[in-house]
C-alpha cells in the first residue's frame, strides 16, 4: 500500500450562504491535501466554517449554501475495488497521461459528479460521521436494520445472511458484542451508539471518513477509548480521516496534520508536532495557550482577547487583526494568503508577519519561540473593548 | 443566618464602585460547609414489585466539602456523576435527603421563600449555558437591576444605573453604557456569560457556585472568562465552587480539587497533589483519558490506550447503584471488600485524601490485588 499518495485534493474551494442581508462567505478559498492513511485535523471555533467545509467536500450542502468555486479531486485506488465493478464504470475517469507507476490513479472531481455517480461515491469512497452522532440513529429501528440498510442500498448482490454477517463483523470491529445487533438505540449507552455509528460508516470500507465533532458529547474516558480504537482501525483498514473538532489539545494527540480555520479561511497548516512546538500564526499560538496544561508550573494564561467575528461582517484585511497582538498596518488592508514558510517543514501560514515584503523586520521573537506576549500585564479592558468596534459595522 | 453586611445607603459614589462590601472577608474564612449530604430523587410512576420500597435515583451520597473565602474548590467528574446536583444542593435549589449544610457555622434551613432569599444573598449560582440562563426578552440592564432591587442594594434609579455600570465594569464589559440596553441575542457567548456572572455578583454574594461556567464557550474565550472569575475570586475573596469535567482547567483554576464518581466523592486535596499524584483508580483513569498535548501521538499508540478492562465499561446506573464503592465494577484493583461497603476516608498527608481500600481503612491493606469479581467479568463480556 502506498501511503504517500494523495487521496483527496481540495483546491481553492469557496462556499457562500445566501442570506437575506447579504452573502456570507462561510468557506473562503481553502486548499489542502489528504494523504492515504493520514489523520487530518481541522480545528476552529464555532462558526469558523469547518463543518461547512466538510459538507462541501461530501457535496451535502443544500441551498442557501452554494459552492461558488474550486475543485475537490478524489484519487481513486485502482487496484482495490474488485468488489464493486458495477460502480467503477460510473466514474468517467479522465485518462491520465503520466501513468508511470503501475498504481496510477485518476482523479475525479467530486464537485462535478452526477447524482448517480455521487450516490456511488458516497459511503463507498467517503463516509461521514456527523456531529451529535449519538442522535443520528433512528430510535424505532434496531441496529441490524440500520446497519444492513447501507449494504442493501450499495451492495444489492449481497444476500440477507451475508448482510447480517457483515453487520456482526462490523460491530465486532468497533468493540460491541455482536449479540447487540437486535438492540434498539435506547438500549445502548452513548459510547456504544457512537461506536455503532462508526461501524455503519465503515460498512463499505471507505477510503475517507469525515468525522464532524464525533466525540464532543462523550465523557473523556469513553472518548479516549473510542479514539484509540478508531486509530487502530485506521491502521488496520488503511482509510484516511478528516477529524473536525474545536478541541486542539485532543487533535494534537491524534492527528498527523492539523489545519486551523478562522473566519472561513485556513490560517495555518502543519504537522501536529510542528504546530505544538512552533505555531506560527498568532491565532494558533493563542489557541495553543488557551487550554491549561496538566503538567508543569501553573502560570497565568491569557487566551485570545475579543470574540470570533460575525461572518456577515468579517473585518477587512486579515480577519484576525482586531484580536491580534501583533497586527500592523498591512493587516488591516491586505488579506493574507497561505505562505509556505519552509519547504521541509511543510508548514503553511497565512500571516503578514512572515511576509518579507510587508514585514521586513521578520516575525516578533516572542512568537517565534516560547514566550507569551506579556501575559501578566494584559489589560482586560483593552481586550474586550475591541468587540464593539467589530460589531459597529454590523449594526449600522 | 448572619446578615451583618448589606446595609449601606451611600453606595453610588463618584468612584463608580457603587457596590462595595462593608467588611472584607479575611481569606480562608470557612463560608460554606456541606457534611455528609445525600440526595435521592424518588422515581415517580406506578411501582411494580418491591412493595413499599420506593425506587430512587441516588444522585449524591455522603458528600462533604468546604468552601473558604478566597479559595476555589473544583469538583471534577463525568456527566451524570452528580456534580450539578451538589451545586444545586448548596444553592438551596434542592433540599438534601440527609446531611447538613452550614453557612458560616449556621445550619441552613430554607423552609420558605424569605429564608431562601436571605440565603441566596450569600450564595449564588452561575449556570452552564449562557444562551439559556438569560431571558431573551429582557435587556442586560433588567437582568442586573432585578437582583439589586430584590436584595435591597439600591433605592433610586440613579443608584441602580450606577450599580449596573459598576457591575459591567467588574466583568470587563466595556463600554458599559452600551451594554445596558442590549438584549442577550446581541451578545456573544462570552459576553453573555459575563452578564450572567455580573448578575450573580449583583447580590454581593460570598460564595459563587460556578456550574461548568466555560464549557459552552468557544475555546479562545474560555480562558478570558476563567481569568475573570479568578480575578473576582482573588480581589473580593469569594469562595468558589468550580464544577468542571476538564481536569486541566480544575488545576488551573482551583486550589483544591475533588473527584466525583457516580455520586460519591472519591478523592480530594490540593489540586496539584491530586493531579500529579492521583491515588484513587478512578482519578488515575480520568487523568489517563484527559487530552494532553504533551503526550504526543508520536509516543506510540501505547500511551494513548488505557487498559481496556477499565475503559470498556461505563458509569453505573444510579437507580440501582452497585453496593460499596461504586467504582468497583470498573476498577482494575477491585477487591471483594469493595463491593461490600464504601471505604472510609484515608488521609494521605498534605491535605490529600481518598476513599479507597488500597490505601487504608483497616484489615484490607495486605491483599493488594484480588481476582476480579464475577460482576466485573460479566460486564466485560456484555460490553
Amino acid at each position: 500500500m502506498n501511503n504517500n499518495t494523495n487521496v483527496l485534493e481540495v483546491n481553492s474551494i469557496c462556499v457562500d450562504y445566501a442570506a437575506s442581508n447579504g452573502t456570507v462567505h462561510a468557506v473562503d478559498n481553502v486548499s489542502f491535501t489528504l494523504k492515504r492513511g493520514e489523520v487530518l485535523g481541522l480545528a476552529g471555533e464555532s462558526g469558523s466554517g469547518k463543518s461547512t467545509l466538510a459538507y462541501a467536500i461530501s457535496r451535502l450542502l443544500r441551498p442557501p449554501a452554494l459552492i461558488t468555486q474550486g475543485e475537490v479531486l478524489y484519487y481513486q485506488r485502482k487496484s482495490a475495488r474488485d468488489l464493486n465493478s458495477m460502480t467503477q464504470h460510473d466514474f468517467k475517469s479522465t485518462p491520465q497521461n503520466a501513468a508511470e507507476s503501475s498504481d496510477a490513479i485518476e482523479p475525479v472531481d467530486i464537485l462535478k459528479l452526477t447524482q448517480k455517480q455521487l450516490r456511488a461515491f458516497r459511503w463507498q469512497e467517503l463516509a461521514m460521521v456527523f456531529q451529535s452522532a449519538m442522535n443520528a440513529l433512528n430510535p424505532v429501528l434496531n441496529l441490524e436494520v440500520q446497519m444492513t440498510d447501507v449494504l442493501k442500498a450499495h451492495r444489492p448482490d449481497m444476500s440477507k445472511d451475508e448482510r447480517a454477517a457483515r453487520a456482526k463483523e462490523l460491530l465486532r470491529l468497533v468493540g460491541i458484542a455482536p449479540d447487540r445487533l437486535r438492540s434498539y438505540p435506547h438500549e445502548l449507552s452513548g459510547g456504544m451508539r457512537q461506536r455503532s455509528i462508526i461501524a455503519i460508516a465503515l460498512a463499505l470500507s471507505p477510503e475517507i471518513i469525515i468525522m464532524d465533532e464525533p466525540t464532543t458529547a462523550l465523557d473523556v474516558v469513553v472518548q479516549r477509548d473510542i479514539l484509540t480504537e478508531l486509530l487502530a482501525l485506521k491502521d488496520q483498514l488503511g482509510f484516511s480521516i478528516i477529524f473536525i473538532t474545536h478541541d486542539l489539545s485532543l487533535l494534537l494527540e491524534i492527528a498527523d496534520k492539523v489545519a486551523i480555520m478562522y473566519a472561513g479561511k485556513l490560517v495555518e497548516t502543519a504537522s501536529s508536532e510542528n504546530l505544538s512546538e512552533h505555531a506560527l500564526h498568532p491565532y494558533t499560538y493563542g489557541l495553543l495557550h488557551s487550554f491549561p496544561s496538566l503538567h508543569g508550573p501553573r502560570r497565568k494564561m491569557t487566551g485570545i482577547p475579543g470574540s470570533p467575528p460575525d461572518l456577515r461582517a468579517v473585518p477587512p484585511g486579515c480577519p484576525f487583526h482586531p484580536r491580534c497582538h501583533f497586527a500592523f498596518s498591512a493587516c488591516k488592508t491586505n488579506v493574507p494568503t497561505l505562505l509556505n514558510t519552509d519547504a521541509q517543514m511543510q508548514q503553511h501560514v497565512a500571516c503578514h508577519l512572515y511576509d518579507a515584503t510587508l514585514n521586513p523586520a521578520g516575525p516578533p521573537a516572542s512568537l517565534a519561540r516560547e514566550a507569551l506576549p506579556n501575559a501578566d500585564s494584559y489589560d482586560y479592558a483593552q481586550g474586550t473593548a475591541m468587540i464593539p468596534v467589530i460589531r459597529k459595522e454590523k449594526l449600522s | 443566618m448572619s446578615a451583618e453586611k448589606h446595609t449601606n445607603g451611600t453606595t453610588a459614589s463618584i468612584m463608580n464602585e457603587a457596590i462595595t462590601r462593608n467588611e472584607p472577608l479575611s481569606p480562608g474564612t470557612i463560608l460554606l460547609e456541606a457534611e455528609h449530604i445525600r440526595k435521592d430523587f424518588p422515581l415517580g410512576g406506578f411501582q411494580v414489585g418491591k412493595l413499599g420500597a420506593q425506587r430512587a435515583v441516588h444522585a449524591v451520597e455522603n458528600a462533604s466539602l468546604t468552601l473558604r473565602a478566597g479559595f476555589a474548590t473544583a469538583l471534577v467528574g463525568e456527566s451524570g456523576s452528580g456534580k450539578t446536583t451538589v451545586a444545586r444542593l448548596l444553592a438551596g435549589m434542592y433540599v438534601a435527603t440527609s446531611g447538613s449544610i452550614r453557612h458560616r457555622g449556621v445550619t441552613v434551613r430554607a423552609r420558605n421563600e424569605g429564608e431562601l432569599r436571605a440565603y441566596r444573598r450569600h450564595v449564588q449560582l452561575i449556570f452552564q449555558d449562557p444562551f439559556a440562563s438569560l431571558n431573551p426578552v429582557h435587556t442586560v440592564g433588567y437582568h442586573l437591576g432585578r437582583p439589586l432591587r430584590i436584595h435591597g442594594h439600591i433605592h433610586t434609579d440613579e443608584e441602580e444605573h450606577q450599580a449596573i455600570l459598576s457591575l459591567l465594569r467588574r466583568v470587563s464589559l466595556y463600554p458599559p453604557e452600551q451594554f445596558i440596553e442590549k438584549f442577550p441575542h446581541q451578545l456573544s457567548g462570552g459576553q453573555r456569560q459575563r452578564v450572567a456572572i455580573a448578575r450573580a455578583l449583583a447580590v454581593q454574594p460570598e460564595v459563587l457556585l460556578a456550574d461548568e461556567p466555560v464549557s459552552m464557550l468557544d475555546v479562545s474565550i474560555r480562558l478570558d472568562v476563567l481569568n475573570l472569575l479568578l480575578r473576582l475570586k482573588n480581589e473580593e475573596q469569594l469562595g468558589v465552587l468550580f464544577i468542571t469535567h476538564d481536569i486541566a482547567s480544575a488545576r488551573y483554576f482551583a486550589e483544591d480539587t475533588l473527584v466525583m464518581y457516580a455520586g460519591q466523592i472519591v478523592e480530594g486535596g490540593p489540586s496539584d497533589e491530586v493531579i500529579q499524584h492521583p491515588k484513587h483508580p478512578y482519578t488515575q483513569l480520568l487523568l489517563s483519558a484527559a487530552p494532553d498535548p504533551d503526550r504526543m501521538k508520536t509516543h506510540t499508540q501505547q500511551s494513548l490506550a488505557i487498559p481496556t478492562k477499565v475503559a470498556r465499561s461505563e458509569p453505573p446506573s444510579l437507580i440501582n447503584p452497585p453496593q460499596g464503592c461504586r467504582f468497583h465494577l470498573r476498577c482494575p484493583k477491585a477487591m471483594p471488600v469493595c463491593s461490600e461497603r464504601f471505604p472510609a476516608r484515608t488521609d494521605l498527608g498534605a491535605g490529600h485524601w481518598t476513599h479507597c481500600f488500597l490505601y487504608g481503612d483497616e484489615s484490607t491493606t495486605s491483599k493488594e490485588v484480588a481476582a476480579p469479581s464475577p460482576l466485573q467479568t460479566n460486564l466485560q463480556e456484555g460490553a
